[in-house]
């Protein structure tokens, strides 16, 4: 069974023949080809030459053109501070939106043609010429936290949740408006599944998550789905408190980060939800051992039950122990996956 | 309410504008300045520590508390340097060389004031040189080194080595946090300590250094 079509009829409830194995992959996969992370990350043709080498190299079922937070708001004018060897940040001292009332200037640029994002969408072109019906091919987007976050500042919009919910509320409707653009052109490049990464999520509380920030995921969600696209949500950190909203948010597929128990989530979410993780990709994946790797995904299996598919809780990062990812490729090589219902391991 | 319960109520609910109030108040009537930080706003900041441990605070709870805090204590550090009353200790803070991120370290440096410490903040995408040149400079008890990102946890390192070559490891303790960090690695790393969340970065830095002099 190829890749594309195992993730698939685990998503459309049809049988499989093993777990699904999709970990994310970004300086590791730039490592795997030799190539400094920052040209990774800025030329689409080396990102997917380090996509595809390692998908087959560790017989992943998907490839992804995630590679940084900050495409989105490079192209919007936000500063960005590139690194020769690490991923691009967004410097947080000049941030784009310093003064709130900059929003309303603000316009979406056209995906196609600013630089940052046509470089991914070239990637998934590029992926979908190479790849295209053999692995599953991932587009990737910043959720509206993320993008508001990086616009804005992280400190600055903790701070407005607060002071002022009227600007985020409307802050992450444009973030939004621009992940839609964004998303339709990755789709219509060949991306048959888009990633949102909603990191800063994590960090508001159930309440003004609910409040603010939900009602735009879930129009991200719902948008990404008009366009014949399935949604992975990836939101790093701790989202126990979120878990009943994530539920209600409709993603295809529900990455959890590694301190979030995966039985919660399960409890939470029901059995026909997909969850994927969530071994943590430093202590455990990077510093322990085979032995440990197996035993984690054993528990992260059994916790989740069907519905499963295999994957660290964020990034496996560089220096990995090759070891330690090829006893994740055996966990999911050996296990049957079940397109039935999660509940009973 | 007496004004010590009040700033404590205006720190812990995050009102910045009642916590200035409240201070002004207490100041006017001749309440010793060091009694609103210990019986008011560092209890109250015990509290907010303890909420945010338990998931009843999140982060922007924290950072209006913090705000509020800081506020008061404009109002009251110009006293204080005038009756030469003493903090907790000195604390280098920053986020290392290559890593931009900077709240996990903001919430720390919040958490460490709140707690009676004081605190030189040097921001993000701090070198080792800038370490060292702030712990020696201001006498520091504790360097505190934040990073987000697995690719810059190598900076800690090279931050400890840098105060090890200069001397002055052996009066400075070294506590080391963040989202990719470990007992382990701050072992390997020969640090003092980890924590893996602000709460847990104070009661380190209490008992690694609590009761030493102000910074320099």
């Amino acid at each position: 069974m190829k890749g594309r079509t195992r993730v698939l009829s685990l998503l459309d409830g049809r049988p499989l023949d093993r777990l699904p194995l999709m970990p994310i992959t970004m300086m590791f996969a730039a490592d795997q080809i030799g190539v400094p992370y920052g040209r990774y990350a800025t030329d689409h043709r080396v990102l997917v030459r380090g996509q595809i080498e390692t998908a087959r190299r560790f017989d992943f079922d998907h490839v992804s053109a995630i590679s940084d937070p900050c495409r989105e708001a490079a192209d919007l004018g936000a500063a960005i501070e590139y690194y020769p060897d690490q991923p691009p940040a967004v410097v947080e001292s000049k941030a784009l939106l310093g003064e709130a009332r900059q929003l309303a200037r603000l316009e979406c640029p056209d995906p196609t043609s600013a630089p940052r994002m046509a470089d991914r969408i070239a990637a998934l072109s590029l992926l979908r010429q190479e790849v295209g019906g053999d692995l599953l091919i991932e587009g990737w987007v910043e959720g509206p936290c993320a993008l508001a976050a990086n616009l804005r500042g992280i400190n600055a919009l903790m701070l407005d949740v607060v002071d002022e919910p009227g600007f985020v509320r409307d802050l992450c409707a444009f973030c939004v408006e621009l992940a839609l653009l964004f998303a339709r052109a990755q789709v219509e490049a060949g991306a048959d599944l888009i990633g949102i990464g909603d990191a800063a999520a994590s960090l508001v509380g159930p309440a003004r998550y609910e409040e603010l920030v939900f009602p735009e995921e879930q129009r991200l969600i719902e948008g990404i789905h008009a366009l014949g696209a399935r949604t992975r949500l990836h939101i790093c950190g701790r989202t126990r408190r979120l878990l009943r909203q994530l539920a209600r948010l409709g993603t295809d597929i529900l990455d959890l980060d590694w301190m979030v128990p995966i039985e919660e989530a399960r409890a939470a979410c029901g059995p026909e939800q997909v969850l994927l993780g969530n071994i943590d990709p430093v202590a455990l994946l990077r510093g322990g051992t085979p032995a440990g790797v197996r035993e984690g995904l054993g528990d992260c299996h059994a916790a989740a039950g069907g519905r499963y598919i295999v994957g660290a809780g964020c990034e496996v990062v560089r220096d990995t122990p090759l070891p330690n990812l090829l006893a994740m490729v055996e966990y999911a090589r050996a296990h049957g996956g079940r397109a039935g219902p999660g509940s009973h391991p | 309410m007496a004004v010590l319960e009040e700033l404590r109520e205006a720190v812990l609910t995050g009102d910045k504008d009642r916590a200035v109030e409240v201070t002004r108040l207490g100041l006017e009537t001749s309440i010793d300045p060091q009694a609103l930080i210990d019986d008011a706003m560092i209890p109250a900041m015990d509290e907010v520590g303890r909420r945010f441990e338990e998931e009843e605070y999140f982060v922007p709870e924290l950072l209006l508390s913090a705000r509020a805090m800081k506020a008061a204590l404009e109002l009251i550090r110009p006293l204080l340097a005038d009756t030469g009353a003493s903090s907790r200790g000195c604390i280098v803070i920053g986020t290392v060389k290559g890593d931009l991120h900077d709240i996990g370290k903001n919430l720390v440096s919040a958490m460490f004031e709140g707690a009676g410490f004081e605190v030189v903040d040097l921001g993000s995408d701090v070198s080792p040189e800038a370490f060292v040149a702030a712990a020696r400079e201001k006498s520091a008890d504790l360097v505190g080194l934040s990073a987000l990102l697995t690719v810059t946890m190598p900076s800690m390192k090279s931050t400890i080595e840098a105060l090890e070559a200069a001397g002055l490891r052996d009066r400075v303790k070294v506590l080391v946090g963040g989202a990719p960090l470990s007992t382990d690695y701050a072992v390997e790393i020969k640090a003092d300590a980890y924590a893996p969340n602000a709460t847990a970065a104070v009661r380190a830095a209490q008992e690694l250094v609590g009761g030493r002099a102000p910074c320099r």
